[in-house]
């Protein structure tokens, strides 16, 4: 009724009550309502407001473009599991417990143990995420989590062997999201490796007459041995094929055409680099906005800028 | 130096045979078939890939400014798990930015990809699902493109060499990687703009350096542009596609 009242010219209008969203702006104070405004904004046009923000050369937490977000980690806090810990970066929490298994071993690998990680991006953490099977998005973080895992043989698969052929340990990784504020990869590398850094495992021993497998319980625990290099990825976003993000928010991911993560070990050797879409960017030479256009390759400027940020990460996995 | 020499007698920088074919899928919008290797020697990697679209979205799957791009990845054997989905998604955000999905937006564009081998040599494979989803979305020349993604693997063997097209995993032990570019003609400059658009490098000793990777990418452009090549040949040559094929060239040239 109230449009339709203010559409029509009226000679006389109406005296009519004001629309419940203006009552319910009265009470705010200006520095309020302008920042109601901006969130609005924020909603509704996701891309213009990042872009307003990169054009002043920072982001909308206030942080620079190689600027990380600040990561806390803490272990041993789930005293049902093996090993567990949690990790923040920044909003995104994940929290990651190590259970420990034993299993036969697969035929063909008759001395190996198996590391299954796994990532649960629940229902809770996001209002991106539905309850329900495990999201595509979960299921292909979880696939590159293995990957690095693997391939970085922070676990040796040998050492979780109990007796050839005929029993390994399993450790089942499991990771959950608890809030999610993107770049869930780095976050959750990071408290996998935390909490098999803070597992342990109890001494097995096979008896062959028997053929079962018993844990002492008077024997200490052992921790597991680990790789003296510890993989830690970071993770860069291209934003207009212009700026490098470094560590994303989940704002800023969906906005962006292309994402970088790099898995750096100890001393600078480079575990895994995976990228999707193109590297290339256009950088304006020279001073201010008359500078010329050119494009160039910033694979070498991230490796370089992951280096600083894994000390910083590395700094932080230390102090537990 | 033994170690240096490959299996197959291949040199470090040559792809085995490509082999290309359109014997189209009757219910799709386009179809086409890549393989790396004769189909009968032991060695062959290929993928059959197919594209329908753009056509009816489900709801839940709708965008309003852009076509949804969906890409499913099958197996040769049992049903997809985690590994094709993960698959699905690098294939399907490598052939993202060569597609102008804005053109036909609250549609679906399906893009199936069905392995031919065993996935003996994943990498190799993932980069021949790459190529015949390029080529079929050549051939149903129905989703406008901005240019041609062709991939290629770089395998790395035990003495630190870096090999192209590696064919079984004794070409792979020290790491390896797919690579794609997007191959855009039309402009004239034929090297400045080939983009690379998917590195997945990982070294299974979890250690190698930056020069490394810059050199595997190198190597890698060289054997995609091989196949660029191969590919572009096998368009001009399908004699009944040759009006298609023209379009698209058209449509290259008009996006850039």
């Amino acid at each position: 009724m109230a449009s339709t009242s203010l559409s029509t010219p009226l000679p006389l209008p109406p005296p009519h009550p004001p629309t419940s969203s203006a009552l319910a702006l009265a009470h705010l104070t200006q520095e309020e309502h302008d920042a109601l405004q901006a969130a609005v904004f924020q909603r509704l046009h996701p891309r213009l407001y990042l872009e307003r923000y990169v054009s002043e050369r920072v982001r909308p937490d206030a942080r620079l473009f190689g600027e990380g977000r600040g990561v806390s980690v803490d272990v041993g806090s789930i005293s049902t599991a093996d090993g567990s810990a949690l990790v923040r970066m920044g909003e995104t929490t994940v929290v990651c417990g190590v259970k420990a298994e034993i299993a036969e071993p697969e035929l063909d690998r008759e001395s190996l143990g198996f590391l299954v990680p796994n990532l649960d991006l629940t229902a809770m953490c996001s209002p991106k995420f539905k309850p329900g099977p495990p999201t595509e998005e979960a299921q292909v973080l979880s696939d590159r989590l293995n990957h690095a895992l693997i391939t970085s043989n922070f676990v040796s698969l040998e050492s979780l062997c109990i007796h050839p052929g005929k029993a390994v340990w399993v450790l089942y990784v499991d990771a959950t999201c608890v809030n999610y504020d993107g770049n869930a990869f780095d976050a959750t590398l990071l408290a996998m490796v935390a909490a098999l850094r803070n597992t342990t495992l109890p001494q097995a021993t096979y008896d062959p007459e028997t053929n079962r497998t018993v844990c002492s319980r008077r024997l200490p625990r052992v921790p597991l041995q680990l790789a003296k290099s510890t993989p830690i990825s970071t993770s860069f976003g291209i934003f207009d094929s212009k700026y490098v993000l470094l560590d994303p928010t989940a704002f800023e991911e969906p906005l962006l055409d292309t994402s970088l993560s790099i898995v750096l070990g100890d001393e600078g050797d480079i575990v895994s680099v995976a990228q999707v879409g193109s590297l290339v960017v256009s950088v304006s030479e020279g001073e201010g906005e008359g500078g010329e256009e050119v494009r160039k390759d910033v694979l070498a400027e991230c490796i370089a800028s992951a280096k600083l940020r894994r000390a910083e990460v590395v700094d932080a996995l230390n102090v537990t | 130096m033994a170690s240096d020499t490959r299996q197959d007698k291949r040199k470090h920088n040559e792809i085995r045979e490509i082999r290309i074919s359109y014997d189209g899928l009757a219910r799709v919008d386009g179809s086409a078939r890549f393989g790396f290797g004769m189909p009968v020697t032991p060695g062959d990697t290929a993928a059959l890939a197919s594209i329908s679209g753009p056509i009816e979205v489900r709801l839940a799957a709708e965008l309003p400014s852009k076509a949804t791009f969906e890409v499913l990845v099958r197996p040769l054997s049992n049903v997809p798990a985690t590994e094709a989905k993960s698959l699905a998604a690098s294939i399907r955000s490598t052939l993202e930015p060569s597609l102008i999905l804005t053109k036909n937006p609250r549609t679906l564009v399906q893009l199936v990809v069905q392995s031919l081998s065993p996935p003996r040599d994943a990498l190799s494979l993932s980069a021949a699902m790459v190529n015949a989803s390029s080529l079929a979305l050549l051939k149903a020349s129905s989703v406008p493109m901005k240019g041609v993604v062709a991939a290629v693997a770089v395998g790395q063997l035990s003495s630190g060499a870096l090999v192209l097209d590696p064919s079984d995993e004794a070409e792979v032990v020290k790491g390896g990687g797919v690579f794609a570019f997007m191959f855009a003609d039309g402009i004239g400059l034929n090297d400045s703009n080939t983009d690379c658009l998917w590195t997945s490098w990982k070294s299974t000793l979890g250690r190698y350096d930056e020069k490394e990777l810059v050199a595997a990418r190198e190597l890698a452009r060289e054997g995609a542009q091989e196949v660029y090549t191969a590919m572009r040949k096998s368009f001009e040559h399908s004699g009944e596609m040759g009006v298609n094929t023209n379009d698209e060239e058209d449509d290259d040239k008009m996006e850039i």
